[in-house]
């Protein structure tokens, strides 16, 4: 079979699995919430409603149907894309993870973005002097800001930035002084287009503002792990007996380094990068609440706070199926991209 | 090998380092560009998410903050806590057998929408709320039906006499919605749009951001400002931040960590911002469970009773913020003063404990339950139990353990815990809203509650004959109420299924170049009132 075959089964297969994996997954998301002691109608009357009141609002709520039966209509409407109403708001559940998704995604895309320039510049760096004062500094920047609470890293940020020079703003999405743009719930390319379409330049702006911070604080702390990444890739390619053969020929550093070190360095930053998106898509949630970031990771907390089932599931299983997705986008981009893997 | 593809370059990174230097200065250049800002439009911060503004789905005290601007309800409690007529025109009228209450509502009043405010309006609102309210018990078990008597006019009728009608109606939950606005929305819940009556109208509608504007066709006096924008930021930290840099003009205090909390108070003190506080309505309090040994025992109530320094842990709890409390319903209510459980006697407690057996070489194991998600309840358990080792520690152990509080909440009526450390706001500041909720029982043995809110509340204490008194105290009125509430206060102090810890009060705190908050009597900062001069 040719590798160009195998590789399309390797994608049917993976694709195949994707479903089963997310039945699991909201099956298993289910359950655990039903075992957790206390359920929405505790979360939302606490101790003092009488228990008629509290048994009609679990009737209210569907609370009282056999556990199979919600089950059911659980995964029926799954089928249906139907993921249910939230218990809290009685809005749709589609419709909070309409609102809430896109700022996770913005924050995330956007970090991912700046933390990819900054780390691979950094790690980048460490190549350019091996062992100076520059590789040194690029070594600890790495460890340093993986090591960094976030939440500590966040809060520094916040006072420094928002509230001592009063720069950025501390928290939200959007200045609460102007309308937030409609559109796709990316507020950057709302604003982008509100501005290019109308010169409303103050939402972009706005935008920007609010995103900076939380964006940055993301980035520098993602940076480290590109950083980390790609310079001890790119050394142990340096070293290797590919790029010592091509040097013996007479090639240049710069195109030894660009032509032959950094595609290979640049395999591992890739599978790293996938995994790193996958986990961004969930939100940052320590960041996100941080910032007062209104993403799904911080919705999602809230959510189990309040024992809301179907915002629960909802969220879960739509993520877990962006995150599907995106590990299999990576892996065939990987398969695709380097010949050596085998499948 | 080492490799140096760039050495001789060094000029790469003095280009990278400028880089880094002109991604900086853009920070104060973006800094620079913030939105023009208008002085009469406020910003007000809170922790307060509103998942919804529908009054038949709201159930938290931001929401409740909300509705307050956006509604009116037929009374209001004044800022002198006096109840006020506000869409209704006088005092509600009762029958002579108290079972039916006719109130008359203001004329001229135009909702959001335009229509007018009438008896069918506010029909509507009521049965919308008795049939999909979350709340809906408040009335439903007091309020049989209602109906429109006239244009202007409505009629309660209810299933037993209430004397406190008026408070009741004051529940800002029952605010009046167009019935056209909600024609589709009935019997389903309307989450992000409001059309009721009150001073701002609802033109902009987040989880965290609420945007009010002044309604042109207002009733009553006009909003102070020019608008509102109320926004809720996820921690405390950040909203300490904001009022400092001025990014917000006003906070509140609900969910604030006491610790900023106090930090505001000290620069309110020192003139660099206004505070204001409000009538204190939630009260903190230690279920003991009663019907369980040891503290079925009513000696060791009482000692532990005695053992509670509410002075010291209301200053390390909240550092002073909070205030002691020594009665189930707060002292700004009718029938909450004098307050009767005993103050701290580290003596008289000894003594009980040793009555009941303990001291001197046998201490009194006990386990008290914190919710770990509200930091005070923890600073308070752990507080206690130092204290009590330091002066009784000779008669009493106290382990303490947390517990997150939806999960706490499902255990209560399991009788799972001995000692717990819970919180309450009646939803309209009436005695009855403190009382029938923690004593209240539908089925007793003797001392026991087997069902109602007394057993729901994890204390299953009752006495014979206090569920009819808490009845009948519901259907009085005047001083014979206030005399049968404060001796059902007064026989619960003595059997102790409770201890009271504290009151917390309200607060705001806005930017010096704004005027003098205020809040009214249920506790809401009054929005509209908010202005810079």
């Amino acid at each position: 079979m040719s590798r160009s075959n195998r590789l399309l089964r390797y994608v049917g297969a993976r694709v195949a699995l994707a479903p089963v994996m997310l039945w699991l997954l909201a099956s298993l998301v289910f359950l655990l919430l039903r075992l957790a002691p206390g359920d929405p109608v505790d979360a939302l009357l606490g101790t003092r409603a009488p228990e008629a009141a509290r048994a009609a609002l679990r009737a209210q709520l569907g609370l009282d149907q056999p556990l199979l039966q919600q089950y059911w209509r659980f995964l029926i409407g799954l089928l249906q894309g139907d993921l249910g109403t939230s218990l809290t708001n009685q809005q749709p559940v589609r419709a909070v993870i309409g609102q809430t998704l896109p700022a996770s995604l913005e924050l995330g895309v956007v970090a991912l973005m700046l933390a990819a320039v900054l780390g691979l510049a950094v790690g980048f760096s460490g190549i350019a002097r091996a062992e100076s004062r520059l590789d040194l500094g690029a070594r600890l920047y790495g460890i340093g800001t993986y090591a960094l609470p976030s939440f500590w890293l966040a809060m520094m940020a916040q006072l420094v930035f928002a509230v001592w020079l009063g720069w950025l703003p501390v928290g939200g999405r959007f200045p609460p002084t102007l309308l937030p743009p409609s559109g796709t719930g990316f507020y950057l390319l709302d604003s982008l287009r509100d501005g290019l379409l109308h010169h409303h330049w103050q939402n972009l702006l706005g935008s920007l503002r609010h995103l900076l911070l939380p964006a940055g604080t993301l980035a520098v702390l993602l940076s480290g792990i590109f950083a980390n990444a790609l310079r001890l890739n790119l050394r142990r390619a340096m070293d290797s007996d590919y790029v010592e053969a091509a040097r013996s020929r007479g090639l240049s550093e710069r195109r030894l380094i660009l032509r032959h070190a950094l595609p290979n360095a640049l395999l591992p930053v890739l599978t790293i990068t996938g995994i790193t998106v996958a986990s961004l898509i969930g939100g940052a949630l320590l960041i996100e609440v941080t910032f007062s970031w209104p993403g799904v990771a911080a919705r999602l907390q809230e959510a189990i706070a309040q024992r809301d089932y179907p915002l629960v599931q909802g969220i879960v299983v739509v993520v877990a199926a962006l995150v599907v997705m995106v590990t299999v986008a990576v892996d065939v981009l990987l398969a695709w991209l380097d010949p050596r893997l085998e499948f | 090998m080492s490799v140096r593809p760039w050495a001789g370059r060094p000029q790469r990174c003095a280009q990278a380092l400028a880089g880094a230097a002109v991604a900086l200065l853009v920070l104060p250049f973006l800094g620079a560009c913030q939105p023009r800002r208008d002085p009469a439009r406020l910003i007000v911060a809170s922790r307060n998410r509103i998942d919804t503004v529908d009054p038949a789905g709201a159930y938290t005290v931001g929401a409740m903050q909300l509705l307050s601007a956006i509604g009116d309800p037929l009374y209001a409690i004044g800022t002198d806590g006096r109840i006020e007529p506000r869409l209704a025109t006088d005092l509600p009228r009762i029958s002579g057998d108290g079972l039916r209450i006719q109130v008359s509502l203001r004329r001229g009043v135009r909702f959001h929408d335009g229509t007018p405010f009438d008896a069918a309006a506010m029909v509507f609102t009521l049965e919308r709320f008795l049939a999909i309210g979350k709340l809906s018990y408040l009335i439903g078990d007091r309020v049989a039906s209602v109906r429109a008597t006239g244009s202007h006019s409505i009629e309660l009728r209810l299933r037993r006499p209430f004397g406190a009608v008026s408070q009741l109606l004051s529940a800002i939950n029952l605010t009046p919605l167009s019935p056209t606005a909600y024609r589709h929305h009935a019997r389903r819940q309307l989450s992000d749009r409001f059309i009721g009556t009150g001073p701002y109208r609802l033109s902009f509608f987040t989880p965290q951001q609420q945007r009010l504007e002044p309604f042109a066709g207002y009733w009553g006096r006009p909003p102070a400002n020019r608008g509102l924008d109320l926004v809720a930021l996820s921690n405390s930290t950040a909203l300490f931040g904001a009022l400092q840099s001025g990014e917000v003009d006003g906070l509140l205090s609900t969910s604030l960590e006491l610790d900023h909390q106090a930090a505001l108070s000290r620069q309110a003190r020192r003139g660099l911002l206004r505070q204001a506080t409000g009538p204190a309505l939630e009260i903190g309090y230690l279920t003991l469970l009663t019907d369980q040994p040891p503290l079925n025992d009513v000696r060791l109530r009482r000692a532990l009773a005695l053992s509670l320094d509410r002075r010291r842990l209301v200053e390390r709890v909240s550092q002073g913020l909070n205030l002691p409390l020594r009665g189930l319903v707060p002292p700004v209510l009718p029938a909450g003063t004098p307050e009767p459980w005993p103050a701290y006697n580290p003596q008289q407690a000894r003594r009980l404990y040793r009555q009941a057996g303990y001291c001197g070489g046998r201490r009194l194991p006990l386990e008290l339950t914190f919710r770990s998600n509200i930091p005070s309840d923890r600073l308070f358990a752990l507080t206690w139990q130092a204290l009590l080792q330091r002066d009784l520690g000779d008669c009493v152990t106290l382990a303490v353990q947390g517990m997150e509080s939806t999960t706490a909440y499902r255990q209560l009526g399991d009788g799972a815990f001995q000692l717990i450390v819970l919180d309450w706001m009646g939803d309209f500041p009436d005695a009855d809203n403190y009382l029938m909720p923690v004593l209240g029982c539908d089925k007793a043995r003797g001392d026991r509650c087997l069902q109602g809110a007394s057993a729901a509340s994890g204390s299953f204490w009752t006495r014979p004959g206090l569920e009819a008194e808490l009845r009948r105290s519901a259907s009085l009125s005047g001083d014979p109420r206030l005399a049968l509430l404060r001796r059902i206060q007064r026989q619960t102090a003595a059997a102790t299924p409770y201890l009271p810890l504290w009151l917390v009060q309200p607060r705001i705190w806005v930017r010096p170049d704004l005027d003098q908050p205020r809040f009214d009597g249920s506790g809401r900062v009054l929005l509209q009132e908010l202005r810079r001069p």
